[in-house]
């Protein structure tokens, strides 16, 4: 029954893309047509997939074989199943979105294909993980790969675009390059590409197969050192793709390393403590780069490089404490860890869409030329507060219950009878703790400066309310930041984590409710309930928005605090009149940020890469006699290593 | 999680007493701050004066500002509300209500001063872009501080509940607890940089030098500014509780009937207005520092805080 809605939701997605592709040229119907599928597929996905997981079955989908070692075979447990929901759920809101995001710039042609590829992409996530064998993993990991590619590539006229969509190709190979030479070192192990318990191996092989399995995975979610694609991918692409990108496929990497690591792998505590490591490297870089940022898309990017950072440090705690026999904490860790998969996915994806309606109405992904923009956008305002509260953890939404889950199982490190382990987590958890408190300031900010205050270009100035669809689909995504926050005791104890002592957020929203309830109708009837309108205090300047609080100021104190971290230099260069440096007669300053692992880590490594390649390439001189001899060596060394010359 | 007659009587009680106390210490704090600088100072009941003439003006809104900052107060009073309840000041009763979560708790304070930070913004005001800015990255570089505290009072007294962690102080007398006196340090800086004191703000003024709290604030009049100020006090005795009822937990009321509640409640005023004194000591001992001279001052109490884990890993 679930297998046979999952196929139909699959077929929907395969005419969905084959419908614009065909009719390239059609108007505007067939795009609509297409997310109309896109919709319908993902519910039928989320009903089977939510079937699967409730029901705790193991569902057998389709299998179909290619060659007699190699085949395509698909099935459903639990664990495959939850970020399938993560999936729908997130592919559902963004084919409403698109409908009125599409329409805006490109042909019909272009748009029709971005609606196309977008089912591919869909498509392809699920199926990677749905896939049992290595072989349909990494083949749909590649379409993945390669169709958010183009996805991404989408504007590219623009230079910008065009270098972001080559970095992201490059690193998203690189990803799989690792992946394969994991998957091939398994085969040699198990002797078959099923996704299953691997058999006994010397643990030099297991480390090498995590090793490099964990770094694929990484790669691909971004984690730092690996995030630099992230950014730019994300920044380029248009906003409905990277919602999908963001809030969903960078956690099918979270779901290979998970997959891998706990059913195929088996893990040891130090993996615990290298992903915890990683996780809070990336948790608190991914904020420290979003804080000074002021491209609202880039901002984001760092902030999803963030979460997933924190996904991983709820992933690490659970091999931790499950290595050190203490299940009841250890599934607060992969708990935490899971629900802030679904709940990255809600938010994030409501974010970057609702900066996409934002950017159109704008025309500008500079934070510094926004402003004011809650009074013409007041719908898009609401959903975006909802979205930063909720990436702010604020109870009572779903962000809070995550990192509470995190913290619970942090603040229960001194069981582990490890002193030094128990200090090393100690630290994480500091560490965290800031993180968590930078994500509130990096939200204010981008609030505050987007939608407060006055508005800094005409074009924002003028801006218009987004179309209907486009506020539909975020609102979604919105309502569901608060229902998952509030019914989290329901939900956890209908997924059987009911167990897991969390706060209960319904009674805290109650309460909160109430008591604002109270207050407000209190003070309304009993005191004189005159208001005023007048002018911002100014000091008797005139009040303009040159004179308002920018990006780079609000967050100036923190980047000059964590100045070795930024590695910024300060350079003001000043001429005086006199000797002794007190007439002022001109200068500049100016502070420059260095990129750090561009400039330390993928430069050099690059250029390795360039001196060897161009070592490699002399061989090809363009001789025949020289190729001839190349024939000439590789036949002697073949039949030295058959043996017939011996 | 059952609400019984027992908790709803204890979460009227608590909230009318924190409320009603809380403009006091901050006239103690006035006063003591004002007799060291060898002024009279304020009556001791000004603070509540002043809440009281505020509520009848009008208020007055930027022409500027959005519904952002009309909310702001009623959400900032709200929240101080629900987080007291997490905060037992003179008794506890044994169902804590799910409430007193110090996570819960921390999360709590932090949704307030997200909305007092978007309504500094939000008159497009220079003042109160830079009191948010300033707010949000002193309240950032502290909370590592924070949360390390909790978590040595967490492994300390075994819990993360407010409500247990006191009674279990109440019942242990543990106040000469190496640990629990070390933490209280850090506790201390906290207290003072959460509720904007000298040297990290001036709660006096809204000069440049002092631009955090108050500047926030500077677009709220009348009834407005009221429930902010409010808020603000009932804040700092929040904090004030926990300092007093797992350092010096005596006459916390151990069950709940009126005479032990109410001797709880005096011994409460008595050492909050000790502790409100000191406050206001340290404030005038102290010069402000500069801005970026703070990360010092919470290096140190990250230090102790620190100590306090190691303290309790290795005992």
């Amino acid at each position: 029954m679930f297998s046979s809605l999952f196929l139909t939701g699959l077929f929907f997605l395969f005419f969905g893309a084959l419908l614009p592709l065909l009719s390239v040229r059609s108007g505007r119907y067939v795009r609509t047509a297409t997310l109309g599928f896109t919709a319908v597929a993902a519910v039928l996905l989320l009903v089977s997939s939510a079937g699967v997981f409730t029901g705790d079955v193991q569902e057998e989908i389709a299998s179909y074989n290619v060659s007699n070692a190699l085949s395509f075979s698909f099935a459903l447990d639990r664990l495959s199943s939850f970020f399938i929901i993560v999936i729908s759920v997130v592919s559902f809101c963004v084919a409403i979105y698109s409908a009125g995001y599409i329409e805006h710039g490109g042909g019909n042609a272009k748009r029709n294909i971005l609606a196309g590829l977008m089912n591919v992409f869909i498509a392809s996530m699920v199926l990677v993980v749905a896939s049992t064998n290595t072989f349909s993993f990494l083949f749909f990991w590649e379409i993945m790969s390669l169709a958010s590619f183009f996805l991404v590539m989408y504007d590219y006229e623009k230079k910008e675009t065009r270098k972001a969509g080559i970095f992201y190709f490059i690193m998203t190979q690189l990803s799989t390059v690792f992946l394969m030479v994991g998957f091939l070192a398994l085969y040699q192990v198990n002797g078959s590409f099923n996704i299953e318990a691997m058999g006994s191996a010397s643990q030099l092989m297991t480390t090498a197969i995590f090793l490099s399995l964990l770094t694929g995975f990484c790669i691909k979610a971004g984690v730092i050192p690996f995030h630099k694609w992230l950014p730019y991918a994300h920044a380029a692409s248009p906003s409905n793709i990277s919602a999908l990108m963001s809030g969903v496929m960078i956690k099918v990497a979270v779901y290979g390393l998970m997959r891998f690591v706990l059913y195929v792998l088996g893990p040891v505590d130090w993996w615990g403590i290298l992903i915890l490591v990683l996780g809070t490297i990336s948790a608190i870089f991914g904020i420290i780069y979003a804080l000074k940022e002021h491209d609202i898309k880039r901002l984001l990017a760092y902030s999803s490089i963030e979460n997933i950072g924190t996904i991983l440090i709820g992933f690490g705690l659970y091999i931790i404490f499950q290595a050190h026999n203490l299940p009841a904490i250890a599934y607060l860790g992969l708990a935490g860890s899971l629900f802030h998969v679904l709940n990255h996915g809600v938010f994030k994806s409501l974010l970057f869409m609702a900066t996409g309606s934002i950017v159109n109405a704008t025309d500008t992904r500079d934070l510094e030329g926004m402003g004011g923009l809650i009074k013409k956008m007041p719908y898009t305002a609401a959903l975006f507060l909802i979205g930063s509260l909720s990436i702010s953890a604020l109870p009572p939404l779903n962000g809070f219950v995550s990192e509470y889950m995190l913290f619970a199982a942090f603040f229960s490190s001194n069981t582990l009878g490890d002193p030094m382990l128990t200090i090393l987590l100690v630290l994480c958890l500091s560490v965290f703790a800031l993180t968590s408190a930078f994500v509130a300031t990096c939200f204010v900010k981008a609030y505050g400066i987007m939608f407060l205050g006055l508005p800094r270009t005409d074009a924002c100035a003028n801006a218009k309310e987004a179309k209907k669809p486009m506020i539909l689909g975020p609102a979604i995504l919105a309502a569901l930041c608060i229902l998952l926050g509030v019914f989290s005791p329901a939900l956890l104890s209908a997924s059987g984590y009911g167990t897991l002592p969390v706060p209960d957020l319904m009674l805290v929203g109650s309460f909160l409710l109430a008591t604002y309830a109270i207050i407000w109708a209190a003070l309304y009837h009993s005191y004189p309930n005159k208001t005023r309108v007048g002018a911002t205090w100014d000091c008797g300047t005139p009040l303009s928005s040159r004179t308002q609080y920018t990006a780079s100021g609000f967050s100036q104190p923190i980047m000059r605090m964590f100045k070795a971290t930024y590695k910024t230099k300060e350079i003001p260069e000043r001429t005086f009149y006199d000797k002794q440096n007190s007439l002022f007669r001109s200068g500049e300053a100016k502070v420059t940020l260095l990129k750090f692992f561009e400039e330390y880590l993928y430069m050099p490594v690059g250029k390795k890469v360039m001196s060897l390649s161009i070592r490699v390439s002399r061989m090809q001189n363009w001789n025949l006699d020289t190729y001839i001899a190349y024939a000439f060596v590789a036949v002697l060394l073949v039949l030295v290593y058959v043996g017939w010359l011996i | 999680m059952n609400i019984d007659a027992n908790y709803v009587a204890y979460a009227f009680l608590n909230t009318a007493f924190i409320i009603l106390i809380s403009p006091l210490f901050m006239g103690v704090a006035k006063i003591v701050k004002a007799q060291a600088q060898g002024r009279i100072g304020p009556p001791l009941l000004q603070p509540y004066y002043n809440l009281l003439k505020l509520a009848q003006k009008e208020r007055v809104y930027s022409n500027k500002s959005s519904a952002i900052t009309k909310i702001t107060p009623y959400i900032n009073i709200t929240i101080m509300i629900v987080a007291s309840l997490g905060i037992p000041l003179a008794f506890a009763p044994e169902n804590s209500g799910g409430l007193g979560n110090i996570i819960l708790l921390l999360y709590l304070l932090a949704m307030g001063r997200f909305f007092m930070a978007a309504a500094g913004l939000d008159a497009g005001s220079t003042f109160g872009g830079m009191g948010s800015s300033r707010e949000m990255s002193i309240s950032s570089i502290i909370e590592p501080i924070t949360i390390i505290v909790f978590a040595a009072l967490a492994f300390t007294l075994n819990t993360m509940d407010m409500h247990q962690m006191f009674q279990t102080a109440a019942q242990e007398m543990s106040f000469l607890n190496p640990a629990l006196i070390l933490v209280s340090i850090p506790l201390f800086i906290v207290l003072i940089v959460e509720t904007a004191r000298v040297p990290v703000d001036n709660p006096e003024t809204h000069l440049e030098l002092t631009m955090i709290h108050e500047t926030m604030l500077l677009e709220y009049a009348g009834r407005d500014l009221a429930l902010m100020e409010l808020s603000h006090a009932i804040k700092q005795t929040m904090l004030m509780a926990i300092l007093i009822n797992i350092l010096v937990p005596w006459g916390y009321a151990r069950e709940f009937t009126a005479p032990a509640v109410i001797i709880g409640m005096l011994l409460f005023l008595a050492k909050g207005i000790i502790l409100a004194t000191f406050i206001g000591l340290t404030e005038s001992s102290m010069a402000k520092m500069r801005l970026f001279a703070l990360p010092n001052l919470f290096i140190i109490a990250f230090f102790l805080s620190m100590l306090t884990i190691l303290l309790e890993v290795f005992r």
